[in-house]
């Protein structure tokens, strides 16, 4: 089954989910943090081997665009989570996210 | 990229440009709020102005509905929604100062922040492809990460960013999973051609690929999370809390609409033909998220909270319109949604208003117990308050009577399954105004435990909420022309309905 789309698309997958277990079963922000790159990289392999396996030309071109984009969204992505990593860093003085409790009680 | 391609675009490009000039401004005369107020309003009014142009002219045919290539469209749905988005900006801006300046809070930015926001939920109304919409997605959802943190030393605040920012990414990355098996299985990004894709797929009475199930599954999920429907509520209630007063009003409405404008545009326009697939989930979730919504809203003493858990309550009602026209597309269900998503933004932004303004002597909490003897001490905003409250109930005369009255009339009209969701609809309804009204109660029944002085505040807020007020009285009584321009903004993404 190597060479075949449904091969990437396992493996993305399974990075995938990987990425979503990380994401729930992690309680350090910056671990879910790293997982949900996990996750939109898994979702980039899947769009670049849906574009390489596609029927046409366009879809290639496509699939490489759209990735590049995801790719930059990510990056956009991080440094907001980051910001406000810190920010809560300063005030709490813990990355836990299970002590984030204080409107809860 | 050609000049017609900025022309048809232009309103998405001035605002980003808005958004540009506040920083400039800020950077030449740092801290200046009436200079930062006044570059924002006036961005938005030529924003404004411009949308109205530009749909007047693609509807006469002088201007080209499609740019870049076919990527981007500006039909009817376009100009309403992008009326909305600027006229709820704009508001927002206004109920700022009164709130973050006591707080030594910069206003520049925050102003700057929204008019991104703005321009993101602006090309999600626009998109016509995959890929510009996820874009617009993203580019409407960070900022919101950026404002909920925005009073960064407290730590409400900054844990409601936190919550707010992982599940938002979390769905975020789900949705873009989804969106990728439906690119990858259709071969295409343009929604026209996704449309025809599936319309074969529908009529040749196969069933759903295995591909396709997922990624309308993830789809739903992933959109399920931005309008905060129950199950995937969770971050809601302390991101609402948490946030700024001013914020709380600017999330509860527009990335909620403007995600109610990704789910016209992608679940109705692209994946229309699938709406037999998706259409008992959205009713299953419209029945479990009001009636959760109500319920643990009936149960909070903060009223920040308390209203955080109505507006999930409201995505439920909105999502009735949505399941009446998938039930029937001669039912102008997404007309009655359409009203309905301006008459929750005039409303639920005023009553946030009315909170930020009391909370601008620092340290008032959003607690019920500050809203006691309002109605002696602050007659005006008690009043106002009352108002926006009778609204949310859906009292006539007000645009939440209307509105509520709309949805329900289309799931009445629907038929099937979507007249027992009216039913539960209106007995949510009814539910709901019980704590609505513990909040007037306090207002105007029981006495402050120590007096207070009241506050004076300014002229900006109380023009905000004078223009909220009046919406909120006006579409109500005179609902006609908003009537007709919601139905026609439906008509141009499911087509005229067979008479």
């Amino acid at each position: 089954m190597s060479g075949s789309l449904d091969a990437y698309l396992i493996l993305a997958g399974l990075l995938f989910a990987i990425g979503s277990f990380g994401f729930l079963a992690r309680r350090n922000a910056i671990s879910m943090l790293m997982s949900i790159e996990l996750m939109l990289n898994a979702v980039n392999l899947s769009i670049v081997a849906f574009g390489a396996f596609g029927t046409d030309a366009a879809m290639a071109a496509q699939g490489s665009v759209v990735a590049l984009m995801v790719i930059a969204v990510a990056a956009a992505e991080a440094t907001v989570g980051l910001a406000i990593v810190i920010a809560i860093y300063r005030n709490k003085r813990t990355p836990l996210v299970d002590e984030y409790d204080a409107m809860s009680q | 990229m050609s000049w017609q391609d900025i022309v048809t675009a232009s309103p998405f490009v001035v605002g980003v440009l808005t958004a540009a000039a506040i920083l400039i401004v800020d950077l030449i005369r740092p801290g200046k709020t009436p200079v930062a107020v006044l570059t924002a309003l006036v961005g938005l009014a030529i924003t404004g102005l411009l949308t109205v142009v530009v749909g007047a002219s693609v509807a006469a045919g002088d201007t080209p509905s499609t740019a870049f290539g076919g990527s981007y469209q500006v039909d009817a749905l376009t100009t309403f929604l992008d009326l909305l988005f600027v006229a709820v900006i704009a508001m927002t801006i206004l109920f700022g100062p009164d709130y973050f300046l006591p707080r030594g809070l910069p206003i520049a930015e925050f102003a700057a922040i929204l008019v991104f926001a703005m321009t993101g939920a602006m090309l999600i109304s626009a998109a016509a492809d995959l890929l510009v919409l996820f874009i617009g997605l993203e580019l409407m959802v960070l900022p919101g990460y950026l404002l909920a943190g925005f009073h960064k030393s407290d730590s409400y605040s900054t844990e409601g960013a936190i919550k707010y920012f992982l599940l938002g990414s979390f769905s975020s990355a789900i949705f873009l999973f989804g969106l990728a098996y439906v690119w990858g299985l259709t071969g295409s990004l343009r929604f026209n051609v996704i449309a025809e894709h599936l319309t074969t797929m529908a009529t040749g009475a196969v069933a759903l690929s295995p591909g396709l199930a997922i990624g309308l599954a993830f789809l739903t999920t992933g959109v399920a999370f931005k309008i905060a429907a129950v199950p995937f509520h969770y971050w809601t209630p302390d991101a609402y809390q948490g946030s700024p007063t001013p914020v709380t009003g600017y999330l509860s409405v527009l990335p909620k609409i403007g995600a109610f404008a990704l789910i016209l545009r992608l679940f109705v326009e692209a994946l229309g033909p699938l709406a037999d697939w998706w259409l008992p989930v959205v009713i299953v979730l419209a029945t479990i998220t009001m009636t959760l919504g109500n319920l643990v809203a009936l149960t909070q003493d903060n009223v920040k909270r308390m209203l955080a858990y109505s507006s999930i309550a409201h995505t439920g009602y909105m999502l009735v319109g949505l399941a009446a026209w998938a039930q029937d597309p001669g039912v102008d269900g997404i007309g009655a949604l359409l009203f309905y998503g301006v008459a929750y933004a005039f409303m639920n932004l005023g009553a946030f208003a009315v909170i930020a303004a009391l909370q601008k002597r620092t340290g008032v909490t959003s607690s019920l117990g500050t809203f006691a003897g309002l109605g002696r001490r602050e007659p005006i905003m008690a009043i106002l308050m009352t108002l926006f409250l009778l609204s949310l109930i859906g009292i006539p005369p007000t645009a939440g009577f209307l509105a509520k009255a709309g949805i329900i009339l289309a799931a009445v009209e629907a038929g099937g399954p979507l007249t027992i969701l009216a039913v539960i609809m209106v007995v949510n309804a009814a539910v709901a105004a019980f704590y609505y009204l513990r909040v007037v109660v306090y207002m105007f029944m029981r006495d402050a435990p120590s007096e207070m002085p009241a506050l004076r505040h300014g002229g900006l807020l109380w023009g905000g909420l004078a223009a909220a007020a009046a919406l909120t009285i006006l579409l109500g009584l005179f609902p006609t022309g908003l009537l007709e321009a919601a139905s026609e903004a439906a008509q141009s993404i499911v087509g005229q309905p067979p008479t």
